[in-house]
């Protein structure tokens, strides 16, 4: 298997040559190429056919990650890897850092990039679960020199589709504000270690002087139309204190009312203990974090 | 068709490919280094067809040969580049780490890379880290040894 014919290659130094590139194609007919994690497989299996391929990898503009008073900021080419190894996505941020660091395998957390995973969207995976969870902004950019930023709940659209057009660059995820007191975890369950989740939970809980949750988000992977954000989940767990029994009750409420799915790797029942399996557990977690325990 | 120069083992390589050539196929056919492996119809999966990019394991069937220009490319071949097996090597004949061998050269490529960045494992670190290798035969016990052996070595002579 290899990719249908493809015209031409660039590498662009800049943003701006990047999309000087792909204005000189039609719509869909020139793809950015991130790591490679997904459009490799897609373009060996022909279902993605590019004239031209813009290689990101040298625009180094696009990655790295920033955090500081006014809030974090991960540059789109910014790897799995150095997701997984940053000190700085603590607390209300650490959920990104327990996906990136259980994402397939090595090899791939060294070449697939956060930008590439939400631009993908794949229903079942881990990061655009975690960005919608954590209420993300993508942040984006096309050839007039517009950039809009968009939020995560607008930006997931159900698997592969989201609201960037085929002519706008991700330049980065950005989160403007923090939020005291907060924490997320993230977690899943595969048919093996690390594997695509069949079910995957995202909690992030944000807590009130007196440790009791203030606001909270409950976001699924794994289920059929991919990241999905369990709005019913956020009020259950509205002044929790993360005693066990109340995020126990919480969760199997929860799975009780999400619609899951049957296929070959899971029944919608197991689907729904998974749920409350994983879930008590990066909920447990979250509390955790948000009261700045280890 | 593209032209492109890197550095493969080191030496430098000049050559025109097309623009859909997969690294893997490069280096297979085009420089005849056919000990990196193709072990799934390259669905990305399988790890025998890992090679170091800049000094990290990447999987060499998803990238093209075109987004190497410029980098430094290590396979197998470059391990002992012909003179005496690497500790790791060394490790895996000592230890039986292998029984087909077509795995071989995925395992060693990864976990070569590993070892710089976690010269101490546990077998559970181990174990993590190979999950992007699949190997139909030894079922990992030996080569989970072969590892840890290398790594102590590997620490001996440091
Ligand atoms: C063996 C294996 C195991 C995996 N396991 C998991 C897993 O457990 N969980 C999981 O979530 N995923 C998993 N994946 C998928 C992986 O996470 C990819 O989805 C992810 O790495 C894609 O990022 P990339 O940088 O490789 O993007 P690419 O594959 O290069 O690009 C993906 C898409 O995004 C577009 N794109 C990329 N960057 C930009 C940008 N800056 N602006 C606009 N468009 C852009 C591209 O045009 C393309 O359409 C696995 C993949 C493999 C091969
Ligand atoms: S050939 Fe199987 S991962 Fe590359
Ligand atoms: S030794 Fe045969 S596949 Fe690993």
């Amino acid at each position: 298997m290899y990719p249908a014919l493809i015209e031409e290659y660039v590498r662009p130094q800049s943003v701006a040559d990047a999309l000087a590139a792909i204005a000189r194609y039609e719509a869909g007919d020139a793809i950015f190429l991130a790591g490679g994690q997904s459009a490799m497989q897609a373009m060996k299996s022909r279902m993605l056919r590019p004239q031209c391929v813009v290689d990101l990898q040298a625009i180094s503009e696009l990655k790295g990650i920033v955090s500081d008073a006014s809030g974090v900021r991960i540059g789109a080419m910014t790897r799995y890897v150095e997701i997984a190894a940053s000190a700085e996505l603590q607390g209300g941020f650490a959920a990104l850092g327990d996906a990136a660091r259980r994402v397939g395998d090595r090899q791939v957390r060294n070449r697939g990039t956060i930008g590439g995973s939400v631009c993908w969207n794949y229903a079942a995976s881990c990061t655009p679960a975690v960005v919608l969870g954590l209420q993300g902004q993508l942040r984006l950019t096309s050839g007039d020199g517009a950039s809009r930023s968009v939020a995560a709940d607008d930006f997931f659209l159900g698997p592969l589709e989201t609201a960037r057009n085929d002519d706008e660059i991700l330049l980065s995820v950005e989160w403007p504000l923090f939020v005291e007191r907060s924490g997320s975890a993230y977690a899943k369950w595969g048919l093996v270690t690390d594997a695509l989740p069949v079910i995957g939970v995202c909690v992030r809980v944000s807590l009130d002087a007196d440790g009791r949750c203030e606001s909270a988000r409950v976001v699924l992977s794994g289920l059929a139309n991919g990241a999905t954000h369990v709005a019913a989940g956020d009020s259950l767990l509205l002044g929790c204190d993360g005693d066990a029994d109340a995020i126990e009750a919480a969760l199997k409420r929860i799975a009780q009312d999400t619609d899951t799915h049957s296929d070959m790797s899971a029944d919608a029942d197991y689907r729904r203990q998974l749920i409350v399996s994983i879930g008590r557990d990066v909920t447990a977690t979250a509390f955790r974090r948000a009261r700045g325990e280890a | 068709m593209i032209n492109i120069k890197l550095t493969v083992n080191g030496e430098v390589f000049e050559d025109t490919v097309t623009e859909r050539m997969l690294l893997v196929d490069y280096l297979r056919d085009q420089l005849t280094l056919t000990g990196t492996h193709v072990g799934c119809t390259y669905e990305g999966v399988c790890g025998a067809c890992t090679v170091h990019l800049d000094g990290e394991a990447v999987k060499s069937c998803l990238l093209l040969a075109a987004q190497a220009d410029g980098h430094e490319i290590t396979t197998v071949e470059g391990l002992a580049n012909g003179g005496p097996l690497s500790a790791l090597q060394q490790s895996f004949s000592d230890e039986h780490g292998l029984q087909c061998g077509f795995c071989t050269p995925g395992i060693l490529m990864n976990m070569s890379e590993f070892l710089t960045l976690n010269p101490d494992p546990t077998d559970d670190e181990i174990r993590h880290g190979l999950i992007g290798n699949l190997c139909r035969c030894t079922g990992y016990v030996q080569i989970v040894k072969a590892v840890r052996n290398a790594a102590r070595a590997m620490r001996e002579t440091s």
